[in-house]
């Protein structure tokens, strides 16, 4: 593992102004994360998490603090900058795919090329070698509505690696999915973060699916509550030592989900 | 980005709304098929009047009268046309040619039949504007010819009946090509002598009998195309060449006042001819008004054709300008339409713009994507709208000519005015690159409105 980091936060604060009040969605947090890594932010609905991650990518200009991505300060770019850095750094997996239903699967994947201004034949030559790899080359030509949940956020992270992006950002990636599907997604990300070398953040409620990660960050309130490791690739029924944490985190996001 | 993946992300937007894109498409259609049917009707006005005016004369003259005689009286001198005169417009920059016109009335007798005609001799560049029938122009300058007008058949009479065209509608049996014509030149001395026949005329009866003057053979040239019926600029008067008439009214009168001319204080004949009128010839339409003004800035009277046709040009661009403005209106409506088309599209595509910028899609980008489209619109409504243009603007045609048949303005099978509505390259070109350019500027603020949305709206889970 390397040992300078590759995303770097220092004291971010996100304050929403609500009538009068100043609502802290984040209040001063502070982490590394390295090359390499698989890294859940985990936290319930509210919790600050989604901010973060939106901070990280730069969708969402921070009140306060620094975030370093390589050698570049994310909160110092215009929105101009920041397009072309998410383009050429960053991949993207949402919890709705997002795919363009004018599109079909091989196109959707060879969409964010096209930004690059990739030719056609090159592009889509790339983009059927990723869907090969996510195990959905038979849909290259299905348009989305053709296929299954699980199919569709296969294709997300395939259109998420073809820019071939040092770092992956997913949100939620299994959260329309059901639990047989889920269980394949994150084999999948697991995979690419083992053979391709990628650094994967990962928002998500469920601590479940947090128990894939090396590294769990947990936000509660806008503050890190804790920063956990644990093994690669840890299975459920062997997670015997999270099991607490769970059960109480799985309580609370039920109470404030439902 | 490329442009053409710019192209095929537009189209494939555009596919993917059909009705839509069909409805806002057909408002351009509209629009721009009623601009140009109202543009086409204004030029064909105008080309129709234009050519109508050139039909019956010639654009390019100029009548030139000899000035002085409307001044105040006091100062200016006759201002008489001469050969000199005519040498001196020649100079005038655009002249190409000039023409004297001397005028002079004779009598033509073949068989019973008798006219007065118009004789106006002329030079070789006035001739050479006359279109002729049968024969040729009368280039002899020393032997007198006559290009008879195709209508002058009917200025001839019965003498001993007096019927004549004018009395009866028959066309005289007189054949000026084939039988000789004698020209008497001295009419008033061959009426004198005929007066006394007619006992009736009492004041005539006290003077002497004159001889009656001299008959000439007076071989035929040719004569003006047309039949009788065609009506022209040409057709009721005879010509020949003035060089040759010069000579034959000189040998006639001698040292006589040649009538019709002017006289010196002495009353003797001028050494020199003086014209009654002359043609300037001017290489193009444009240039005529030019020409004109430094002819009368020379003191002489000038007219043409072209001021009616200049005035007529002014009263049709307003016209023009009236019925494109009509036009333009529905155009303008068809503006709206595609703006509100774009908006509605890029609420619908909220998400789906948000879900390119995050993927990392230029901003600059995604505002040509939307542009393309509403440009993509205005284009295929301004084709289709000109496809449009050219069935309405031939239908109109049609019921025009239709219209002036029924009306009796021109026969069946004769060559008609012409058509109302008229669709020049230019007015498909501008109408073209209009429509497109509107439907752009009705795209460019949804455009701009498309680019400025967060990316944020993508991540949000619905």
């Amino acid at each position: 593992m390397d040992n300078r980091p590759i995303i770097k936060v220092r004291n971010l604060y996100k304050i929403y102004r609500v009538g009068t009040n100043k609502v802290y969605a984040l209040n001063g947090v502070s982490f590394d994360i390295y090359k390499g890594e698989f890294v859940a932010i985990v936290g319930t609905s509210g919790s600050g998490k989604s901010t973060l991650l939106n901070m990280l990518a730069g969708l969402e200009p921070p009140t306060k603090g620094e975030i370093t991505i390589g050698s570049k300060r994310v909160d110092k770019m215009n929105e101009k900058q920041l397009v072309a850095f998410r383009r050429d750094n960053v991949g993207f997996i949402f919890q709705s795919y997002n795919l363009l239903n004018t599109m079909n699967g091989l196109e959707n994947v060879a969409m964010p090329l096209m930004f690059k201004g990739v030719s056609r034949s090159v592009r889509e030559k790339k983009a059927a070698k990723y869907l090969e790899l996510m195990g959905v080359a038979d849909q290259a030509r299905h348009m989305p509505n053709q296929m299954s949940g699980g199919q569709q956020q296969r294709i997300g992270i395939a259109r998420a690696m073809v820019v071939d992006p040092k770092i992956i950002f997913a949100d939620e990636p299994t959260g329309n999915l059901d639990s047989k599907t889920t269980m394949d997604v994150l084999r999948l990300m697991q995979r690419v973060v083992r053979e391709q070398g990628k650094t994967l953040v990962m928002v998500t409620h469920d601590n479940t699916i947090a128990a894939y990660a090396d590294k769990r960050i947990r936000i509660v309130d806008g503050k890190i509550v804790s920063i956990e490791y644990g093994e690669r690739g840890t299975e459920i029924e062997g997670a015997e030592t999270e099991k607490e944490e769970l059960e109480l985190s799985l309580g609370l996001s039920e109470g404030t989900e439902a | 980005m490329k442009f053409s993946d710019l192209l095929r992300l537009s189209i494939n937007n555009l596919k993917r709304r059909k009705l839509r894109t069909f409805l806002t498409v057909l408002g351009v259609i509209i629009g721009t098929a009623s601009i140009v049917v109202m543009v086409s009707l204004g030029i064909g006005q105008a080309e129709l009047q234009t050519e109508s005016i050139e039909s019956y004369a010639s654009l390019t003259t100029i009548d030139v009268w000899q000035g002085g005689m409307f001044g105040d009286g006091s100062s200016e001198e006759q201002k008489y046309i001469t050969d000199e005169v005519l040498e001196s417009f020649e100079h005038i920059p655009h002249v190409t040619g000039t023409s004297p016109v001397l005028r002079t009335n004779v009598i033509a007798k073949q068989g019973v039949y008798e006219a007065n005609l118009q004789l106006m001799g002329v030079s070789r560049e006035y001739l050479e504007q006359i279109d002729v029938g049968e024969g040729s122009i009368p280039l002899d300058e020393k032997n007198l010819e006559f290009l008879y007008g195709n209508s002058v058949i009917r200025d001839f009479s019965n003498s001993k009946t007096g019927e004549g065209y004018y009395t009866n509608y028959e066309d005289p049996d007189v054949d000026l090509m084939g039988k000789p014509v004698f020209i008497i030149f001295d009419t008033s001395a061959y009426y004198q002598s005929q007066a006394p026949q007619s006992q009736d005329m009492s004041q005539d009866s006290g003077q002497p009998k004159v001889k009656p003057p001299k008959k000439y053979i007076v071989p035929t040239a040719g004569l003006v195309k047309g039949s009788p019926d065609d009506w022209g600029q040409y057709s009721y008067s005879t010509y020949c060449n003035v060089e040759a008439l010069k000579s034959k009214l000189k040998s006639i009168y001698r040292k006589e006042p040649i009538p019709g001319q002017p006289t010196d204080k002495k009353g003797k004949a001028l050494n020199y001819f003086v014209y009654d009128n002359a043609a300037v010839y001017v290489d193009d339409m444009d240039n005529v008004k030019s020409v004109q003004d430094a002819i009368a800035a020379m003191g002489y009277q000038a007219n043409s054709n072209m001021e009616w046709v200049e005035q007529n040009k002014k009263t049709m661009q307003i016209q023009q300008a009236v019925l494109g403005g009509i036009g333009a209106v529905s155009l303008l409506v068809a503006a709206i339409g595609i703006a509100n088309t774009m908006m509605m599209s890029i609420y619908e595509r909220t998400k789906e713009i948000g879900v390119m910028k995050v993927l990392g899609c230029d901003m600059g980008n995604i505002r040509d994507m939307f542009l393309i489209e509403s440009g993509c619109i205005g284009l295929m409504g301004g084709t289709a709208g000109i496809g449009i243009s050219y069935g309405v603007s031939f239908i109109i045609n049609k019921l025009y000519i239709r219209n002036q048949m029924m009306n009796g303005y021109i026969m069946p099978g004769m060559d008609g005015p012409g058509n109302i509505s008229r669709i020049p390259l230019w007015l498909i070109l501008t109408a073209l690159v209009f429509a497109v350019i509107i439907g752009m500027l009705a795209g460019f603020f949804p455009s701009r409105r498309a680019m400025k949305l967060s990316p944020l709206s993508a991540i949000r889970n619905e």
